[in-house]
């Protein structure tokens, strides 16, 4: 049909001991979408992180973890949203995430680590909604695939069924407020930050999502 | 070459693990073949019918063209994309392009289709190397130089080009027949599966690697991605069709009149939830023929005991479609509930569907 592969010739043994892939220290990051990327140390993400983003139920929570991957994605890196039923893909645009590097798997059933480590390879930023309680074990060896490789992981969690590791950086939505006129105009979210590193008690947060401009930023 | 009308429904497109894709697809077929009876199914979400006895017998091209998108209306409620042209590849461009290609153009409008319609990235990109950016112009180079310098695949897409072939490879789904025959009560295969990205890049063999992964693991549908259409609501604007689904129309960056704006819902459902809204007298809220509420929402009831208060509405936004009949009249409304979440509602023939949710 439409697939056609075309096999890379594979290298001489020899060379392919001796080589690795180029990885300066600056390009071991991911660049955090607005506002992030000016309130958390560094505005990047380190690859092979995990970021928890934990909201009640309606509170912004997908909202948020799209604002953090959307400088990555318009800058062309892939991403894929895991175990989110029916992503709204005009908002995730609006937002500022590119849509033609995206790939959705909404219903992964009970293989939602599997078939998140199957993505890991392929994509830079890989936002999971796991069921509402996460096997602990399924979730080790996830967050260990993730560290080991280049990716970031972002998962979508509740209060209520917190992610059961702790995260290299968390994202806590305390407070969501509409702000309305004759229609829905934006939403403020109070949002605590807190990670390991440079990123530990960050502090509490106002951003507005979306802004005129359809990105997210600081009040 | 014969001329052939060629109906593209983007929701049967996506095939839906609950098999109802399969049985809207089986139901339409049935409902197009009082039509046509030689109506065919290609694949998922393409319907073709030769359009010369329906022609003479309806009056013209523009009559079935009608017919045919109400019947595809009434019986899955899907806005089809329909063209006419010669042959089945470019009817099917005529389709996603929504055009009646006049007898004898079809030369012409397939000459100048960009050379991605042909589903061939390394042939487009050599192509453009060499200049060629158009059906037209790849046509034209000399076969014994195509055989040369191209693949055996890129000599079949070459007469394609030239319009001695009129299906693409890949255009065909040589399973669906027997899929729906089987659901009929009548057998079975897997499906191969197909990969196409229009713009290839360093990380795109990975994802499509990935996907491919992930895809054996969870079935055909189990990825999707994301395709922007121009419909009215959120909800018709984004499609997810399954990866590796032949390229469609191009994206809908169009301003359609009576779109909502940003912010859009972050979750719009594939499947509305029928809902009661209710006003503070506890009668039931309706959308008059005005376009007015007929009172203000004070509660929306979800099931029997999921009863929410609403703190603030706006809206309707009537959705009045230009072919559609009264019952298609639609409205949206968005609601801001006690807890904070807020919703996407919209009215239809009287009764009220949840929409998206503002996650």
């Amino acid at each position: 049909m439409f697939a056609f592969s075309s096999p890379r010739p594979p290298l001489p043994e020899e060379l392919a001991a001796r080589i690795r892939p180029v990885s300066l220290a600056k390009s071991r990051t991911l660049p955090l979408g607005e506002p992030w990327n000016t309130l958390v140390p560094g505005g990047t993400i380190r690859r092979g992180s995990s970021v928890v983003v934990e909201a009640a139920p309606g509170w912004g929570g997908f909202s948020l973890a799209l604002t953090l991957v959307s400088g990555a994605s318009a800058l062309g890196h892939w991403a894929a949203v895991v175990g989110v039923d029916d992503p709204g893909v005009v908002a995730m645009a609006e937002l500022g995430v590119d849509l033609r590097r995206v790939l959705f798997v909404p219903r992964p059933r009970g293989a939602w680590a599997e078939s998140a480590a199957d993505l890991l390879d392929g994509v830079d930023l890989l936002i999971l909604r796991p069921p509402a309680r996460a096997a602990h074990g399924a979730a080790r060896r996830l967050v260990d695939r993730v560290r080991d490789g280049g990716s970031v992981l972002v998962l979508l969690s509740e209060p209520r069924t917190p992610w059961p590791l702790p995260a290299d950086l968390t994202l806590r939505v305390v407070r969501a407020q509409w702000s309305t006129s004759s229609r829905l105009d934006a939403r403020y979210l109070t949002v605590r930050v807190d990670g390991r590193g440079a990123a530990s008690n960050g502090g509490e947060h106002v951003v507005v999502v979306p802004n005129h401009q359809g990105r997210a930023a600081v009040r | 070459m014969e001329r052939l009308l060629a109906t593209w429904i983007e929701p049967l497109s996506l095939e839906r693990s609950d098999g109802s894709t399969l049985r809207d697809t089986a139901r339409l077929l049935d409902a197009l073949s009082e039509l046509c009876p030689f109506v065919e199914v290609v694949r998922l979400g393409l319907f073709v019918l030769p359009l010369r006895g329906p022609s003479r017998f309806f009056g013209g091209d523009d009559a079935v063209v009608r017919i045919v998108r109400h019947s595809v209306l009434d019986t899955v409620g899907a806005v089809a994309k329909i063209g006419v042209a010669e042959g089945l590849f470019c009817a099917e461009l005529a389709a996603h392009a929504e055009v009646v290609v006049a007898p004898g153009a079809t030369d012409v409008f397939r000459r100048a289709q960009p050379l991605d319609v042909l589903n061939h990235r390394e042939l487009a990109a050599t192509c453009r190397r060499l200049g060629l950016f158009t059906v037209g112009s790849f046509a034209d180079l000399e076969p014994a130089r195509v055989a040369e310098r191209f693949s055996g695949r890129a000599r079949t897409l070459h007469r394609v080009a030239r319009g001695e072939l009129f299906e693409l490879e890949g255009q065909r789904d040589p399973t669906l027949g027997r899929r729906l025959s089987r659901l009929r009560g009548v057998d079975d295969l897997f499906e191969e599966p197909r990969s196409f990205f229009g713009q290839r890049g360093a990380g795109d063999d990975r994802a499509d690697a990935a996907a491919r992964r992930v895809r054996r693991r969870l079935g055909a549908d189990g990825v999707v991605v994301a395709r922007l259409c121009g419909g009215r609501g959120p909800e018709d604007r984004a499609t997810l069709v399954p990866w590796g689904s032949p390229p469609g129309g191009a994206p809908g960056g169009a301003p359609w009149p009576g779109q909502l704006g940003a912010p859009s819902p972050m979750i719009t459902l594939a499947h509305p939830v029928p809902l009661v809204l209710r006003d503070g007298e506890n009668r039931p809220v309706v959308v008059g023929s005005r376009g007015s509420l007929s009172g203000a929402p004070a509660t929306v009831i979800f099931s029997a005991p999921l009863r929410r208060e609403v703190l603030w509405y706006a809206g309707p936004w009537p959705l009045v479609e230009r072919w559609w009949s009264r019952h298609r009249r639609r409205a949206h409304v968005q609601l801001v509930l006690a807890d904070g979440e807020a919703l996407l509602v919209v009215a239809e023939a009287e009764r009220w569907w949840l929409a998206g949710i503002y996650d």
